[in-house]
């Protein structure tokens, strides 16, 4: 067997926990402060989630999936989320849906700019690319830890970690969308005196929002599949069901959560693609 | 031209020679490892991981011993609760150091059935229940913590004070944390908030995981802010950090079987081997039975890794050089020279 040699020994580790270490004790305030903004922006929509009556949504997922999809559509997607409520589970469906929300939501907020900026700017492009790669993939107990320290347990550090995970795809498609207008478009913009601000929002956004949005439901994805990993960190919803069917063999209660979270993947997925479709420029 | 074609040749030579003079090396380098012929080779004994420090400890230390002393190989097979116990009845593993009987709901059946032969009592003097840090009741001087709850003893004290264990999702209510799911002791905890009336002033937050669980005692503990939930000793946590344990009423057969309203009783924490292991290694199995530590000598090992940054295997080191008294009553003369040669 071949080893490598021991002399040659680095460990990177060690300052990121220090880092940490120095964050927690000097910036625990602002840390605070963004905890407290995005507990108060996610007990809201879990309060409204919760009062929401049930057949309001499932009329609204009717509507969206006739009005974007097809009538048959609108009428199977009906029928999925009323069967979460047959299983008993729509409470937490609704807590993991609010989770699932605001993390998109934040995702959006943060995704889009910086999807802007790096078509814009090359040297930003090289420097994020690798960063979004290592969101991606690296594993998410490694930076549970740290955000647990930060926000305590609970919702909050959920929140953070599902962000990790879910908003490298609306940054990479924003910055393809938008580079992917042609040349000829934007300098047509220009030569007809618009601004920047103008070609930006009135040309290159519009051209690349069918491309965006399939980032959106990328995200959105991302953020269901995450749902289990934040159970570990003490989130009540369907991901804890799943965990705790598994964690004690109980094969029934983890398969109705997981069907669930299915459904509720299946449901998000077709409307939000049926709403892309609607913008997608017919071919010339 | 001529002189650049030889230079060339001369220095693929010279790269070729080294090439193989590393190899070369390299190879007499991992030759050292081997054995020496004449050994007779003696079966690899298999340990059972089921992903807690305690038994990662407690394996490290009979490891450090049979290798040493015995002159077994070992491997370590991680799993969870479940399947490594599944593993232990076939015989895929031959020891299991650390049984938390209660907690495998398979364990007597397996016991009965003689799937597993249980050799010793590791101890049975742990704790499972409510803890507070003891700055909680006592304050702390040093950190300028105030005593907030000056008269928190027993589990009835609680609800007087919901407030200063506020959930942040929830303000109405305190937060307490629960245990893990999985863990048979889940059910219990969730049914004793209920059947205390703690639930009227408390929300049961169940933490999901044993990391979330001790991560959210250690921000607490970093902050000195109040903190109340579920631990269990030994653990490194309880020997780390200055806990106090809330009080429950004694245990009573009756008050259990009525919704756990009474303290844990202790749970009977076992070293099982496969049947196999007595034919394999009936020498170890000899060590194996008078094997017995205890929750506080577990926990301050715990401590001792924990503090100094270190891996359970040098924890088991540390151990056996500080509690020479303890393990050398285990073995026969000639094994405590040799593991005392191998832990200096």
């Amino acid at each position: 067997m071949s080893t490598f040699p021991e002399y040659i020994n680095f460990k990177f580790g060690i300052y990121v926990e220090t880092f940490v270490e120095w964050l927690l004790d000097h910036y625990m305030g602002f840390f605070e402060g963004i905890g407290d903004g995005v507990l108060w922006f996610l007990l809201k929509t879990d309060s409204f989630l919760q009062w929401l009556p049930w057949w309001a949504l499932v009329a609204l997922v009717f509507f969206l999936g006739w009005k974007y999809k097809k009538l048959s559509a609108g009428i199977l997607y009906a029928v999925l989320l009323t069967s979460i409520g047959v299983f008993g589970l729509w409470e937490l469906t609704m807590s993991t849906l609010s989770i699932v929300l605001t993390a998109v939501i934040i995702s959006l907020l943060i995704g889009l700019p910086v999807g802007i900026w790096m078509a814009y700017n090359a040297r930003v492009e090289l420097i994020i690319k690798p960063i979004l790669d290592a969101m991606q993939t690296m594993p998410s107990f490694v930076y549970l830890i740290p955000a647990m320290m930060f926000f305590g347990l609970g919702m909050v550090p959920a929140v953070f970690a599902t962000l990790v995970y879910a908003l490298p795809p609306v940054i990479r498609l924003t910055d393809l969308g938008i580079q992917s207008v042609s040349k000829e478009m934007v300098e047509a913009a220009h030569s007809f005196g618009s601004s920047s601000w103008q070609t930006l929002f009135k040309v290159q956004l519009p051209q690349a929002l069918p491309t965006i949005m399939t980032g959106i439901n990328q995200t959105t994805m991302m953020a269901l599949s995450m749902v289990v990993i934040c159970s570990m960190i003490g989130v009540k919803g369907l991901g804890y069901e799943v965990l705790a069917g598994i964690s004690r063999v109980e094969i029934a209660r983890a398969f109705d959560a997981g069907l669930s979270i299915v459904i509720l993947a299946i449901i998000i997925d077709r409307i939000s693609q049926g709403v892309a479709n609607k913008y997608k420029i017919p071919e010339q | 031209m001529i002189s650049v074609k030889k230079g060339k040749r001369i220095l693929t030579i010279i790269l070729g020679m080294l090439l193989v003079g590393i190899m070369l090396v390299s190879v007499g380098c991992s030759g050292d490892g081997e054995k020496t012929p004449g050994e007779v080779e003696k079966p690899k004994l298999v340990f059972a991981d089921a992903g807690w420090d305690s038994m990662c400890f407690h394996n490290d230390v009979a490891k450090l011993i049979i290798e040493n002393g015995y002159g077994y190989e070992t491997e370590i097979t991680p799993g969870t609760t479940m399947v490594t116990f599944e593993g232990l009845k076939r015989g895929d593993i031959d020891i299991y150091m650390e049984t938390w009987t209660d907690n495998i709901n398979t364990y007597q059946e397996a016991l009965e059935k003689e799937d597993i032969k249980e050799i010793a009592i590791n101890y049975s003097d742990d704790r499972q229940g409510f803890y507070v840090p003891t700055y909680v009741i006592k304050g702390d001087l040093e950190r300028g913590i105030e005593p907030l709850a000056p008269d928190l003893k027993t589990i009835e004290d609680l609800p007087t004070y919901w407030e200063i264990f506020r959930d942040p999702e929830d303000k109405t209510k305190g937060r307490i944390y629960g245990a893990i799911p999985g863990w048979s002791v889940d059910e219990i905890m969730s049914e004793k908030v209920k059947n205390y009336g703690l639930d009227e002033t408390y929300n049961l937050f169940r933490p999901g995981s044993e990391t979330a669980l001790s991560t959210s005692l250690m921000k607490a503990v970093k902050e000195g802010e109040p903190w109340v939930g579920y631990y269990w000793e030994p653990s490194w946590i309880v020997g780390k950090y200055d806990m106090t344990y809330i009080e429950e009423p004694v245990y009573d057969e009756m008050k259990w079987n009525d919704g756990y309203v009474c303290t844990i009783p202790s749970v009977k924490i076992t070293v099982c081997v496969s049947n196999e292991m007595f034919n394999k290694a009936p020498d170890v199995v000899e060590f194996l039975k008078k094997y017995q530590t205890s929750s506080l000598l577990t926990s301050e090992a715990l401590m001792y890794m924990h503090d100094n940054d270190v891996d359970t295997l040098e924890a088991a080191k540390w151990f056996l050089r500080e509690n020479k008294d303890l393990w050398t009553k285990w073995v026969p003369e000639d094994v405590v020279t040799k593991v005392e040669e191998a832990i200096k």
